[in-house]
């Protein structure tokens, strides 16, 4: 089954918070919204669950119709980020949603046992919820969600709080179990990395609009604005007056090297000239800002910083690491790789 | 030393000879209280549940109410409710006053704010997104609002105790709708005013001792119930 909406828009306080003319998620594949804080992602996977009390208009679609509460009741399951317990034992809690649809306990309980095997979590079955760390909380959430067998699974930002090692061995126990679904899947988070290791295509919100909306290596790799740059880390902005091109020029700061004394730039780089303003310790790599006649540019380097601040600097990167952004337009979407993403194309040669 | 001596042994003979008019009393004494303390959850959780989960205008004040009258002095509660059930009275008609049923209607106006007050903050201690996610996993209004209650049982059962409490311990209101009538509207507060008054205290201690045995068998009745419950899952 898959979930839609046409003309969606939340509003709350007068504000608007959302604001989505078209979004599809077909059935079996998996979206990720993409956000900064306060981007409205939450807000959108709670409005396409008809969840919360803040006014929306628009329609959310089951399988191209127009769906009832009843109906989004029925197809879909939502994780919320922080996951929310009940005081049962942890395989009551994995048959909570099945409980609330009306089936009955021991059927409820042998069917919720599979899932909170798959996600690695069976044999605290007999604990009380209260006493699991975040993780396993996270876990027993999830399996929760999967065992009833949802047509539509909603996540908002399952992996929020959770320890790295945590996090990825989650990612790859939801990876597995998501394969065996063929449920609809809405990922939202702000995590780039979460994007990539679970959806197949990735949409990019930003001030409550989809921005851009495409494959997820696609999208990942070629911000449409600056905004949407800034979101998938191409932190470093070269305005066109220090390229020569005519567009914004963006690349991630790992990407962009600094240059000591004489040495040549390699060939097809750009280079930046400025001063080192400051020095910020990464642990294990440095970020180098850098004050230029057109503003700061960052730089990541895990090699010995080859100058103290206050000198002269030369920031070096391949062009081949470089995107072209262009200003935002109201309403519209960019559909996959930005233009031309990262064959930069140079009408004359940058100085 | 000799009249609480005295007290403690009255109260172990009037028990252990079974005293047909004491265990009258306190089965009279039950039969209100826990009438009342039934009357006021009926009345006051549901009340409770609105006020600690809907989004209306006054909420905040009827809240500071309900707080309020946590304290409601039982003797005001008592004088009010005689008023109504005088013979004159706008419920005179009915002819309740000095009734068993004129005390569980007092008993319950005492404990209605009491379980009204901690049923709102019962439920207020809940997760704020747990409707959300009970909601976000299919389930209607009602089942939401169902696994909340259930969610929130203990303190839920906190508030009738406190409830029940309020009300068995109170005499103002007993007395003066009850009328303290011997078989018919004595319970164990009054009949210990009574004794007090007659200055026979060893009764009377003997009756406060029954009371607060009763209290506490109720109480850890309860209790007991409860974490059975707890352990059975």
């Amino acid at each position: 089954m898959s979930i839609g909406c046409r003309d969606l828009r939340v509003t709350a306080h007068g504000r608007e918070l959302v604001s989505v003319r078209a979004l599809d998620v077909p059935a079996g594949e998996t979206l990720a919204v993409l956000g900064p804080n306060g981007a409205g992602k939450s807000t959108l996977l709670r409005a396409l669950a008809h969840l919360g009390a803040a006014a929306r208009s628009g329609s959310i679609l089951l399988d191209g119709q127009d769906a009832t509460t009843a109906q989004l009741r029925q197809a879909v399951a939502a994780v919320l980020q922080r996951p929310v317990l009940q005081r049962k034992s942890v395989l009551d809690n994995a048959a909570a949603g099945l409980r609330l649809r009306g089936v009955r306990r021991g059927e409820a309980r042998r069917r919720a046992e599979p899932w909170l095997d798959a996600l690695g979590v069976a044999h605290l079955a007999d604990r009380q919820a209260h006493t699991l760390s975040g993780g396993e909380s996270q876990r027993v959430a999830i399996a929760r969600a999967l065992a009833v067998a949802p047509r539509v699974l909603l996540l908002d930002e399952p992996f929020t709080g959770l320890d790295a090692t945590t996090r990825t061995d989650l990612l790859a126990d939801l990876r597995a179990a998501l394969n065996e679904q063929d449920a609809a899947v809405l990922l939202v988070t702000h995590d780039r990395e979460e994007a990539r290791a679970l959806a197949q295509r990735t949409a990019l919100l930003v001030g409550g609009e989809i921005r851009q909306i495409g494959a997820t290596a696609d999208v990942l790799d070629a911000p449409t604005d600056l905004e949407c740059a800034t979101l998938l880390g191409f932190t470093t902005h070269l305005p066109p007056a220090l390229t020569g091109h005519q567009s914004m020029l963006v690349a991630r700061p790992e990407r962009c090297r600094p240059l000591t004394g004489s040495t040549p730039p390699p060939p097809d780089t750009v280079v930046v000239d400025g001063v080192l303003r400051r020095v910020v310790p990464l642990g294990g790599a440095h970020r180098l800002d850098v004050d230029t006649t057109s503003g700061t540019v960052t730089a990541v380097t895990t090699a010995d910083v080859p100058t103290s601040p206050g000198h002269p600097i030369r920031i070096a990167t391949a062009r081949e690491h470089l995107r072209e952004c262009v200003p935002p337009v109201p309403g519209r979407v960019v559909v996959g790789a930005a233009g031309p993403g990262a064959a930069v194309r140079w009408p004359t040669r940058p100085s | 030393m000799d009249v609480l001596g005295d007290g403690l042994l009255e109260a172990l003979r009037l028990l252990v000879t079974g005293d047909e008019d004491t265990w009258a009393i306190t089965a009279l004494t039950l039969q209100v209280s826990l009438s009342a303390t039934v009357v006021a959850f009926l009345l006051g959780a549901p009340v409770g549940t609105a006020l600690a989960l809907g989004r209306f205008r006054g909420r905040r004040v009827l809240l500071a109410i309900a707080n309020t009258g946590m304290g409601l002095p039982p003797v005001v509660v008592g004088l009010f409710v005689t008023v109504l059930l005088w013979r004159a009275g706008p419920l005179g008609a009915f002819g309740l006053l000095y009734t068993p049923t004129a005390m569980v209607i007092a008993q319950a106006a005492i404990a209605v704010p009491v379980v009204t007050a901690l049923t709102a903050t019962a439920l207020q201690q809940v997760d704020p997104d747990f409707l959300l996610q009970m909601r976000g996993l299919g389930a209607t209004r009602l089942r939401a609002l169902g696994a909340l209650l259930a969610e929130a049982r203990l303190p839920l059962l906190a508030a009738a105790m406190a409830g029940f409490g309020a009300v068995v311990s109170e005499v103002g209101a007993a007395q003066m709708v009850g009328g303290n009538l011997a078989g018919e509207t004595r319970v164990l507060t009054t009949a210990a005013v009574l004794a007090t008054s007659r200055g026979q205290f060893a009764l009377a201690i003997a009756f406060g001792l029954v009371l607060l045995g009763l209290a506490f068998v109720v109480n850890l009745a309860v209790t007991l119930a409860q974490h059975r419950r707890q352990v059975a899952r």
